[in-house]
């Protein structure tokens, strides 16, 4: 059979070149299509990683500005927005227990004190590097009530197993009801 | 012929030696993070065992199959000796001393900072000078690859290279360019720290300087597989080529768009802006043009030994495929796992999607189901079509490999599967243990204990492949028929001068590297509040 | 110019031109969208307007918080000391031990004569500089309290301190037998309750900036930190790093630790 392929050598080429640039531009107008969705979601849901570039000395966290201790968990804006303000550091999120309200705009702020660290929430697509020097700042909004695991998922030492953290999403009222007695939640014990 | 085939065989054996201790720690990595095994109580050893890992898959195994095997074609395919021998030898050695100075440091415990490094985290500074020497030892075989193409060039003016060599220093210069990411971090961030000259590092600029290596260093890995499946396995399968050209464009996309697209590893960082995110994700998807051309070009390469074996039919031509060839049984179980793996790339490499999996279990199933499966694989059949040639003795233990590539197909697939699925549900990586008892986490016991499994067929695949090599060499002598690699059906006479040399491709990769990464690296050199404390790791 | 020899990049070779321009449009497209198309969909004022929109996409730092309700004060003093790895370097760093050793005759009721204490206070022979500095500075400034050591401290300037942390620090620590095997909570911790193990940055593993070595220490002293972090009586671990440990420790777990480190003393 081998001689069919010697026989019209020039033809035989050109066809196959043009079935090749068939293929070629059919996996071009596949991936034109992928970016298209990237294009379309990222214009109709808005949707961005988190891409807000801030810096920050890490090792003055705890002195002042908006990382101070006392300052950290959910915070009730003027707007009825929440900002949500965490620290992770070797090996754990402070607030350890993060509360907020369902079906409310959530614009979180976080940060790390010592090395890099990662955050997701389970079930949601919340998912962040944290790293010593930068802010990350990302807004979300949670659909419905429940509890989430949040784990840090960048290795962070030899106690990065540990570093666990856990989110209550809870209803606007009962959130509402908490943000009386105090100016920055957590559900820590 | 190969004439330096101590050299090359060298290279394989240390590469499968480092793989087989490797695999060890990977599957007993895998065992007592699972359900099987309870917590373990230095889980630092489980950190320092990731390290070594990793550094040993991701820096020394592939480097060392890409140099063993460029040699091997250089020889092969220019029909010249390979010029540079004693500087081959001088990197082989290199890696040698870097791979044991990087090791030892690590199994002490003075290095758990894992292969990706991680700064602000420091760890023994003997750790960052092994890998930089691999690194450079590999340097080497990157420039003997340019220079042995260009003296055949200079001796054959206007003859087309041969394509395994287009294609070998088209992964030469890929690594060479690739490499110098984190060769900057770890000379101008990470040394001074490490040796006491600062006590401050900027770890954002320092992730971004490693993902300039991060990403391309997979094609870089890749290559061999993709020579293997354009110059060898059409010719052990009795077939042709179907398009040398493609074949040569294929290569050239890979070296233009491996490159500027790293930063998709940096979707979820705070120091990188959403535009050059984006960018990046618009330029990855484009680095899966080259492999959806190599899917139909070697696609219809193998219709073509199926119909010259007599195959009919539409689909019918796949029976008269010679299955119980290991190439072609290699080359399926490679598509199979590339098919699986490139589909997961997709979904990382999108600008939203990726926040979903991004550092979860899925990333480490995604990287080992297309580098440890499509493309070790791959590694394997290289080996077994060279053996011989380097060895001069028969490989007869035909059913003991194909009985090799099943396992590893199988247990990669049983091993990875379960891990994109705990992925979803949100699991973390890198991990010493688990609570497989807590209410969000329990429904992840089973595939783990899977993985787990899975992991255990591919030690006995790796187990076996080494046992295969081993028996070689005391096998019969034969004279095998000369080597020769894949013909195309339309041999190139004259090509066109980018196709006969990488100038252009290199060029390009260069220029793109500036478009895509050098706004994000001067401007995070120029933030000096982004200088943060280094944490020192080790024991004291 | 030779115009017979085809030149590689040149505007006549058509593989030249239709890559180079083909990227070059993909760039040019891929950064249109990324800079100014895709930023327009956001709602932040940072990303209104076109040169705002590219300079944000771009990646230059900016103040993201915009309009937010003032930082809360803290309600009690914490620990204002700053933690890096050179705290304790710097021009007068030289010749500390012998000064520390003179102030440290105040010390030895409770601390013994040479760092290792016979009563239920800590040893300090061995401990770490920074370790030591950082609950000194904390005395003094009121995040940490103690009945005892505030009045101790009260007229010390901040290089005396250096100095006494600098001579604990260089004293031999007390001859540890071999230790027995860690139970659970210090080896594994309890990673659901968020609780490292204790040795990820107090131990042989590794060791935190800051954070103490405890092998040896009276039982008595660790029990009462740990309930104290526990209760938040004590609070000047900065961002609440040990309170988040202490606190999810169940009070066998806080006697299993203790027990661990003084080795049954």
């Amino acid at each position: 059979m081998a001689q069919t392929f010697s026989a019209d050598s020039h033809d035989t080429a050109a066809l196959s070149q043009r079935i090749e640039k068939r293929w070629a531009l059919l996996m071009v107008s596949i991936i034109g299509l992928l970016v298209a969705v990237m294009i379309f979601t990222g214009l109709h849901w808005a949707m961005m990683p988190p891409s807000r570039v801030e810096t920050i000395d890490p090792s003055t966290l705890h002195l002042s500005g908006e990382f101070v201790e006392s300052n950290l968990g959910s915070a009730v804006e003027a707007d009825g927005s929440v900002t949500v303000r965490v620290i992770g550091q070797q090996y754990s999120f402070t607030p350890q227990c993060l509360v907020v309200p369902a079906k409310t705009p959530i614009r979180f702020r976080v940060t790390s004190a010592d090395v890099i660290h990662g955050m997701l929430i389970t079930g949601t697509n919340i998912n962040s590097m944290v790293e010593p020097g930068y802010i990350s700042t990302f807004k979300t909004e949670f659909k419905q009530a429940g509890d989430h695991l949040m784990p840090c998922h960048e290795y962070c030492g030899a106690g990065h197993e540990a570093m666990w953290a856990n989110v209550k999403v809870v209803d606007k009222d009962a959130f509402s009801k908490m943000a009386v007695n105090t100016r920055r939640l957590t559900c820590d014990l | 012929m190969i004439s330096n085939k101590r050299l090359v065989l060298a290279h394989f054996w240390l590469a499968f030696a480092v793989f087989g201790l490797a695999i060890l720690l990977g599957e007993w990595q895998m065992f007592i993070r699972s359900p099987l095994h309870g917590w373990l109580h230095n889980p630092d050893l489980y950190y320092r065992s990731v390290t070594a890992h990793g550094t040993v898959m991701g820096y020394v195994f592939p480097t060392l199959i890409a140099m063993g095997f460029g040699y091997a074609i250089t020889e092969l395919s220019l029909g010249q000796a390979l010029i540079g021998r004693r500087w081959a030898w001088a990197g082989y050695v290199m890696i040698i001393v870097g791979s044991v100075a990087a090791v030892v440091p690590v199994a002490l415990g003075l290095d758990s900072v894992l292969y990706t490094f991680y700064p602000p985290m420091i760890g023994n500074a003997f750790y960052y000078i092994g890998v930089v020497l691999v690194v450079l030892g590999s340097w080497i075989w990157v420039a003997l690859m340019g220079i042995n193409l260009q003296a055949w060039k200079r001796a054959h003016p206007g003859v087309a290279v041969p394509l395994p060599m287009f294609a070998n220093v088209a992964a030469a210069y890929l690594w060479g360019w690739t490499a110098v990411g984190a060769a900057l971090e770890l000379l101008f961030q990470i040394l001074p720290v490490a040796l006491g000259f600062s006590n401050t590092i900027n770890a954002g600029l320092a992730r971004v300087l490693f993902s300039w290596t991060l990403h391309a260093i997979v094609y870089f890995w890749l290559m061999p597989a993709y020579i293997a499946f354009y110059t060898i396995v059409p010719r052990a399968i009795g077939g042709r080529l179907y398009s040398d050209t493609m074949a040569r464009i294929s290569f050239a996309l890979f070296l233009v768009f491996s490159m500027p697209i790293g930063i998709h590893h940096l979707f979820a960082d705070p120091q990188v802006g959403s535009g050059f995110k984006f960018i990046h994700s618009v330029f990855t998807a484009m680095v899966t043009v080259p492999t959806l051309l190599t899917v139909f070009t070697i696609g219809a390469s193998v219709e073509i030994a199926a119909r010259l074996r007599g195959g009919k039919g539409v689909f019918g031509w796949l029976k008269a495929l010679p299955w119980d060839n290991p190439q072609m049984l290699a080359l399926a179980f490679s598509f199979v796992m590339l098919g699986f793996g490139g589909a997961g790339g997709l979904i990382n490499m999108s600008y939203q999607l990726d926040s979903t999996i991004h550092n979860t279990q899925w990333i480490t199933g995604h990287f080992h189901l297309i580098f440890g499966g499509a493309v070790v694989i791959m590694y394997f059949a290289i080996a077994y079509d060279l053996w011989p040639h380097l060895t001069g003795r028969a490989m007869r233990d035909l059913g003991m490999i194909r009985m090799q590539l099943w396992l590893w197909f199988v247990g990669m697939i049983v091993t990875t599967f379960p891990w994109h699925y705990v992925g979803i549900l949100g699991m973390p990586r890198r991990m010493a243990y688990y609570d497989y008892s807590a209410p969000g986490t329990s429904g992840e016991a089973i595939s783990v204990i899977m993985s787990t499994m899975g992991g255990a067929l591919l030690v006995v695949s790796a187990v076996l492949f080494l046992v295969i090599l081993y028996r070689n060499h005391s096998a019969s002598r034969v004279e095998p028929a000369p080597f020769t690699f894949s013909r195309a059906i339309h041999e190139p006479s004259s090509l066109p001068l980018a196709l006969n040399g990488l100038g252009l491709w290199v060029g390009l990769m260069i220029a793109l590297t500036i478009t895509n990464y050098a706004y994000p690296i001067v401007q995070l050199m120029g933030l000096p509040d982004a200088r943060v404390p280094a944490v020192f790791v080790g024991a004291k | 110019m030779n115009a017979d020899r085809p030149r590689l990049i040149s505007l006549r070779n058509p593989w030249f031109t239709a890559s180079a321009g083909a990227l070059s449009l993909l760039f040019v497209f891929s950064a249109w969208v990324g800079f100014v198309w895709l930023p327009s969909a956001q709602d932040d004022a940072l990303f209104k307007g076109l040169l705002n929109a590219i300079c944000s996409a771009a990646g230059a730092p900016r103040a993201w918080l915009g309009e937010a309700s003032p930082p809360v004060p803290p309600k009690a003093p914490v620990s204002s000391v700053v933690l890096t790895p050179g705290m304790l370097e710097g021009a007068s760093a030289g010749g500390s031990i012998g000064r520390g050793a003179t102030l440290a005759l105040r010390c030895t009721m409770c601390h013994g004569a040479r760092g290792v204490s016979a009563a239920n206070t800590p040893n300090l022979a061995g401990q770490y500089a920074p370790s030591i500095y950082k609950e000194l500075r904390d005395f003094q400034s009121g995040a940490r309290t103690s009945a005892i050591m505030v009045p101790m401290l009260a007229g010390l300037g901040d290089q005396d301190l250096r100095d006494l942390s600098a001579y604990y620090a260089a004293l031999p620590r007390d001859s540890a037998p071999e230790m027995y095997p860690a139970p659970d909570i210090v080896a594994t911790g309890s990673p659901m309750r968020n609780i490292a193990p204790c040795e990820s940055c107090h131990g042989a593993m590794a060791t935190k900036l800051g954070a103490p070595w405890l092998a040896l220490q009276p039982r008595e002293y660790l029990k009462s930190q740990l309930e104290a972090f526990a209760g938040g009586s004590r609070h000047n671990d900065i961002s609440a790093q040990m309170r988040n440990i202490a606190r999810n420790m169940t009070p066998d777990e806080i006697n299993a630790a203790a027990s661990y480190y003084t080795q049954n003393r």
